[in-house]
This record gives C-alpha cells, structure tokens and sequence, in this order.
C-alpha cells in the first residue's frame, strides 16, 4: 500500500513539474513482442510445389556470399557487400538494414564486418567512417565529379554510386589494384549522400499495379483538398511506362531492380548489365576499369548467366532471375492489430494517419491486375502505403542526385508496410526516431509541409496513436 | 618581323596558358589522393543543385503565379494583384515546392510564429489550381471546391458546405469541413482570378481561431475580376481561355525538336499579344531542354487574333508537351478510401 502511495505521489510531481515529459510522444521503437512479421512465400506459392523450389532457389541465391572465384564467382572488382542478403536482413531476408542490439538481432552492420570476414584485406582496404557497427547499411554516392583539386563541380553531376571496397590484396583478385574512393574529401566537401536499402517484401505486388491505377489514384488525389501536395511519376526511359523500384522509383521491374543491383553493389555482371562496373569517375576518365581487374573469376562475362545444362527450372535460370522471382515471391509484411498501444490506439492512429494528409501520397492500398505468377498476386490489395509517386521533398531531405525523371529533391513515396520492424529510416537512414523522420519531411520546397504542420497541431496523446499506428505495420 | 615574332611569341604563350587551365580544371574525378587541397571548397547546405523538371520563364519581367512572397507582415502576389495581410504572429517558416505539372502552386505557408499567444495554433496555407491543366473535370473555383466537398471521405464531417460569401467585396465560395477523430477544422475560402482557383486553407483545432483568421481575409485586396466563376481575366491582364490553342486558332504551328526523349509532362502557360505573337512563356515544369526546345517552337507560332467587343485582346492559355494530355477523371474505385 505504501509503495503504491509513493508510486502516485511520484506521478503526481512527475506531472505537476515534467507535464510535457508526461504527455510527449515517443516513437514506440522496434515492434519485438508478435515476432517477425515479414520474410514469407505467398500461400499460393507454398502451395505450388514448381513454385515453391523456384522461390527457395530464389531464396538461397538471395542469402548466399559471392566471391571473386570458386563456387559463386563474379564478386568486384568493386563492391558494396557480398551478399544480397546480408544489406536486406532486418527483420528477414529481403528487409533492409540490421543492428545487433535490436529485434530480432540480426548482427551488426555487415559492411562493418568485411575485414574481419575477410571479405575484404585491410592492408587494401579501411573500413570508411560513415559505416559503423551500429549504424545502417549504406550506398555512397558523389553528387557531383570533382576537379583535380579535390573541389566538387557542381557543373558536373555525377550521381553514381560509388563502391565502398575493392577486392585489392585478396589472393584471388591476383594483380589487380584499385583504390577505394575518395570518402573523407567528399565528406569534407559535402560531396556525399548516402542510400540505404529498400525493403522488397510485397515487391512483386507493386510490381503488378498496372498505371493506369497508379494514374487513377494520382487523379483522385488531386480532386481533395491536396493541402500543397502534387506528385508525378517517374518514367522508364526506354517505354515511357511509370517506373516504381528504388528511392526514385528509377526502376521499371524486379528483374532490372536485381540486374542493376548484382552489377552496382556486388560487381557481378549479368544478362542485364554485361560488363564489370568502373567507378562514374573511371568511365568518365575514358579509361574504364584496368585490364587487369576485368575477368577475375576467369569465367568471361556475363558473369552470372542462364544455364543452358541446367537440369530444372531453378538450375537453369540465372542468379539475376532468382533474386527477381523470390522478391516477387515474398509475401507483404503483416501488421499487427494490437501492438504497440493497443487495438484502440492502432485503430485510432490509422484514422489520424488519414486525417492529417498522411494518406495523400502514402496511399494506404492498391489493387493489382490479374497475375500470371501465382493467384495471391492477382486482383489482390497491395497494402504499401504508397502512391509510387515522386514527390518533391525540398532541402531538408535533397540529395542532388538525379535518376531518371527525379530530381535533386524528389523521392518516391516510401511504402510503409514492415515499418514497424525496420530500424534506419528516410533515404540515408539518418534517424531511427520515427517522429525525427516524420519532422525531417517539413522543409523547404517540401511538399509535405503542410502535413506535417497538421500533425503537429495533434495532442501528444494523437500523435502516439500514430506513431503505433506506424509501428503496427 | 619584330611584330611578327611578338604576336607569335604571344599566341604560344596564349596556348600554354590555355593547355595548363585545361589541365587544371581537368577531366572529371570520383576520387584520388587531394591532400595537396588543404583548403577545398564546400557545397552549400540545404540547396537544391540538381534541379529536375523545374519551373522557369522566358522572361524575368512578367508576373508569374509562384512569384508572390511574405514581407512586411503581408503576402503579396503581383501576378494575381492581392495582397493579404498577416498579424505579427504569423510567419511563413518553409516555402512550397515548385509548380506542379497539374497546375497547382502553393504560394505560402504560414504558421504561428514562435511569439504567438494564443492556446491553440494554426496553420494557413494559400494555394492556386490552374483551369487550365487539372486533372479534376471542373471548369471554375466553385465548381472545384464542389469536388472537394463531393470526395471527403468518411473521416470527415462537412461543417459548411460550399456557400458563396463576400469577403474583401469580391465574392468567394466557402467551404468548413473538419475530422472529429483529429479534433481539427479545416476552413476553404477560394475565389478566381485569371483561371486560377486562389485558395486559403485555415487549419487548427480551435474554431474561433479559424473564424478570425478569416474575419481578418477583410483586409485583402483583390483585382475586380475576382470571384468563383467570374476570374477570367481581362482588363489590365491577359483574357484567360482554356484549351485556346486549339487548331482552328493556331494560324502558324511548330512543333519541338526535342534532343532527348523523355516522358514527363510539360505544361506550358503562354500569354499571346493582340497580334498573335507568343510574347510570355512560362513553363510550370520542364527540364532546361525541353523548355529550350519548345521556346524555340513557340517563338513561330500565329494564333488567330481574339477579339473582344470588336477590339484584340491579349490572351492567356495553357498548352500541355510532352506526355499527351490526359483527361481529366473523376475519383477512383480502385484506390483505398481511408
């Protein structure tokens, strides 16, 4: 009884000299206690059993570590990391970026980890300083090329990612020598964004949304109050077709979204993407990469190639395939009804979510057309929270780099179904605060500056609804 | 020969000194050892470089919808010839993003300033939709705002639905709405001028604060031409017409050579002299060359004189390039309703 007594009177000087601390919302954080929400095949596809081996081949090709030469060959000259998987880990293989000390504790960032893998050599390579143990799994990209000086051009767009490691002293790599960009100056110079991966559960769902629902929603979405809100779409170049993957929305389909990335961030070339990758740099230089880094595995190139000995469907089809049908392959995350907060709570902040305009971009679901895949695929609601359109997101959020129809400043709306299991959040994963995320979307030239002004008229009270209506996805 | 040998002596030197500024700006680099650079420059913070589709003129003279501003307690927009005035609590924090390439433009955005008293906040947010190149199948402001009204969802409650009011002494539709889950009000004011809905968006949790702000709309000043079906411009401006390129106007029509094929619409608002001549353009969205490319097209256009009473009018119209039109289309079935 006593201790009761002390525990209100406690509460009571809490309130009466901490009231806003009493009231403040908090991101509620990693949701830990319904257990993994997402990293399954579609029903339809566990029950098929051609479609099953085809997404577990997809699976194990997705999980697997590359090296330069031997069993998985292809890997460099220059990469990013030597698996598909270990970049697209949290909560699940095909989620994005892991950190040891959160649910389901994945590990560390695995970029962290290369030399002490010995992924990579250390007398070669340094670990750069915007890769930490702790921190998310990144894609480095210059803005822009810079002079012989060190002085970024801002007449020269440059844009391209640039690999973080070398496969230089590995014993396979023989006499290739390469020197890892030049981080610390573009750091010292502002001369550097950063991307982290993206999801690809539900990806084969997005993938089936024909554009002629993308445009419908776009129009609907202009009928209502818009409250400064207007997107458009980005485009494939080669068909003039709305394009959906990436933060940009730069990639058309599943299949170049793996090609581009087996080539970009692993340096295996493929029946996309057929040569070995220089830096944006080395191209420009009109050199390439030396003779002496190309073929390393000693297979020719592609490096990675439909098997024309292979003996099923998934011995023959290529990794670049694979990874293509196990995204399409794996099931949207499911979101939880009670955690955090609360049915009442969830239910409550999903209402608030639409009321403030969150909605307007982030379009809660979509319908897919008929699929020719697997029947969970077809006519079916894709819950993404997103209208596959981009947005201008103003200084705040700008990167300065251009892809396709996207500009410095403009993103494609990020889906938000599995948001309540990722941990880094925003393009380069600045902020695993949800609420600094959701400030981060007010700046100038925003689009969601209004939006995010009405959420903070909401009480503290509305705005933790939200925030586990967010965190129950 | 000895001015021949200075002028030769001059045109080596000349060239080396060309060669060692090539050198030094040199090819372009993602990397290397710049250790020799103590001192590099930095790219500034919070700036948008790489600028995609993009609004722009051919002019810097003319008025342009986007090109109002907040200064001295008021927000004044010469193209549409208002000017409304703001309390000292009020202060625009963030400017909008560009034009879209629907034709909708967020002019300003005001909020309570740090110094404001009052119990609960708000927001203001002052907008304009284009007639000529919306995606919603309505030919005025009141005929929008019905729109709006018509695709609340049911999160939310009509408090008033669209009423034509006086304010300032020009005729505006009115139109409240709020959402009893997020305790907030939503007020509409839009009226038109020059086949532009002006909207002024009042937001906050408490009505009485709504209602002054819009008590205060007293103060604007508006051009005569300004109502919810009336804006058509004329008089000082341009006369508006939608759609007034159409063929049988288009006397002398060139099309763009464009050197890259891209797929993004471009809307293009044009004000065309009483002899025909496109003498303004302004690109709501286009990246440099395209916008290049179609000045150069338009610069050979010849449209037929319009007339009014008898005597030539300039007139203001909007031409999509790029993507082909779409048409306007009403509310989905297919997207989720929240």
């Amino acid at each position: 009884m006593k201790t009761i007594k002390l525990a209100s009177a406690l509460a009571f000087l809490m309130a009466l000299f901490f009231p806003g601390m009493a009231f403040a919302q908090t991101d509620p954080g990693v949701r830990s206690n319904t257990g993994v929400n997402a990293g399954q095949p579609y029903a339809s596809v566990s029950a098929n059993a051609n479609d099953l081996a085809f997404y577990q081949a997809g699976f194990a090709q997705f999980t697997e570590h590359q090296t330069v030469t031997g069993d998985n060959p292809g890997l460099g000259p220059r990469f990013n990391l030597d698996s598909c998987g270990a970049c697209h880990s949290q909560p699940a293989p095909g989620g994005t970026s892991p950190a040891v000390g959160v649910f389901p504790h994945v590990g560390p960032n695995p970029q962290s980890q290369v030399i002490a893998n010995g992924v990579v050599i250390g007398s070669t390579n340094t670990i750069p300083f915007f890769v930490q143990p702790n921190g998310p799994v990144r894609e480095a990209r210059f803005p822009f090329f810079f002079d012989r000086f060190g002085n970024p051009n801002p007449n020269a767009p440059n844009g391209g990612v640039e690999d973080l490691f070398t496969v230089s002293g590995r014993a396979d790599a023989v006499s290739c020598n390469l020197q890892q960009p030049s981080f610390n100056a573009a750091g010292a110079t502002r001369n550097m964004i950063f991307r982290i991966p993206t999801p690809v559960f539900g990806a084969g769902l997005i993938e089936n949304i024909d554009d002629s629902t993308l445009l419908a929603n776009q129009a609907a979405q202009a009928v209502f109050n818009r409250v400064g809100i207007s997107g458009t779409f980005n485009h494939n170049g080669n068909d003039g077709t709305i394009s959906r993957f990436g933060w940009k929305a730069q990639n058309k389909s599943l299949m170049i979204f793996a090609g581009e990335a087996y080539n970009v961030e692993m340096g295996i070339s493929n029946e996309l993407f057929t040569q070995d990758r220089p830096l944006p740099g080395e191209d420009q230089l009109g050199s390439g990469l030396p003779a002496n880094c190309l073929n390393l595995a000693g297979v020719g190139y592609p490096e990675d190639i439909t098997h024309s000995g292979g003996t099923s469907a998934s011995t023959v089809t290529s990794d670049t395939a694979l990874f293509s049908v196990f995204m399409k392959f794996l099931d949207q995350p499911t979101p939880s009804t009670t955690s955090p907060g609360g049915a009442t709570s969830i239910a409550n902040g999903r209402r608030l979510f639409s009321a403030v305009g969150c909605a307007i971009c982030h379009t809660p679901s979509l319908t897919t057309q008929a699929s020719n895949l697997t029947s969970d695929l077809s006519k079916a609601t894709a819950n993404l929270f997103s209208d596959i359109e981009i947005h201008h997101m103003g200084v705040g959020l700008a990167d300065n780099v251009s892809q396709g129809g996207a500009g410095g400043d403009q993103f494609r709306t990020a889906p938000l179904w599995g948001l309540g299991q990722r941990i880094f959040f925003l393009h380069d994963g600045r902020t695993t605060d949800l609420l600094a995320a959701i400030e981060a979307h007010q700046s100038s030239g925003s689009e969601a500056t209004a939006v995010e002004e009405f959420f903070d008229l909401l009480s503290p009270s509305q705005k933790q609804d939200l925030l586990n209506f967010l965190r129950s996805l | 020969m000895n001015m021949h040998r200075r002028f030769s002596r001059s045109l080596v030197l000349l060239g080396f000194s060309i060669s060692l500024l090539a050198r030094a700006q040199g090819p372009p680099q993602s990397g290397g050892d710049f250790s020799s650079n103590p001192h590099p420059s930095v790219l500034p913070s919070n700036v948008i470089l790489v600028k995609g589709a993009w609004s722009s003129a051919s002019d810097s003279v003319t008025p342009l919808p986007e090109g109002g501003r907040v200064a001295n307690n008021a927000y004044s927009n010469q193209y549409f010839g208002l000017t409304y005035s703001l309390s000292q609590d009020w202060t625009e924090k963030y400017s909008g993003p560009p034009p879209s390439d629907s034709g909708y433009y967020v002019l300003a955005q005001i909020r309570s300033a740090d110094t404001f008293k009052g119990t609960s906040r708000g927001s203001i947010l002052i907008a304009a939709q284009d007639l000529f190149f919306t995606l919603t199948p309505a030919g005025n402001a009141l005929e929008l705002i019905n729109y709006d009204k018509e695709s609340l969802n049911r999160d939310y409650k009509v408090e008033q639905p669209p009423t034509l009011v006086t304010i300032a002494n020009h005729s505006f539709v009115r139109f409240d709405y709020g959402s009893p889950v997020a305790e907030l009000h939503w007020h509409v004011l839009a009226t038109q001028i020059r086949c532009h809905m002006v909207q002024f968006v009042f937001t906050s949790r408490d009505t009485k604060l709504v209602e002054s702000l819009v008590e205060e709309m007293g103060k604007m000043t508006l051009p005569a031409e300004a109502g919810p079906i009336s804006g058509r411009g004329g008089g000082e401006v341009p006369v508006c017409i939608k759609d007034y390129a159409r063929d049988e106007n288009v006397l002398e029509r060139v099309d763009p050579i464009f050197a890259e094929r891209r797929f993004n619409p471009v809307p293009v608002r044009i004000i065309i002299d009483k002899q025909g001549k496109v003498k303004h353009i302004h690109f709501l969205s286009a990246f440099p060359d395209q916008a290049k490319a179609i000045a150069d097209a338009l610069s050979q256009w010849r449209f037929r004189r319009c007339l009014r009473d008898g005597e030539p009018v300039e007139v203001e119209t909007g031409i999509m390039f790029g993507r082909a039109p779409r048409p306007a289309t009403l509310r989905s079935t297919n997207a989720a309703t929240e």
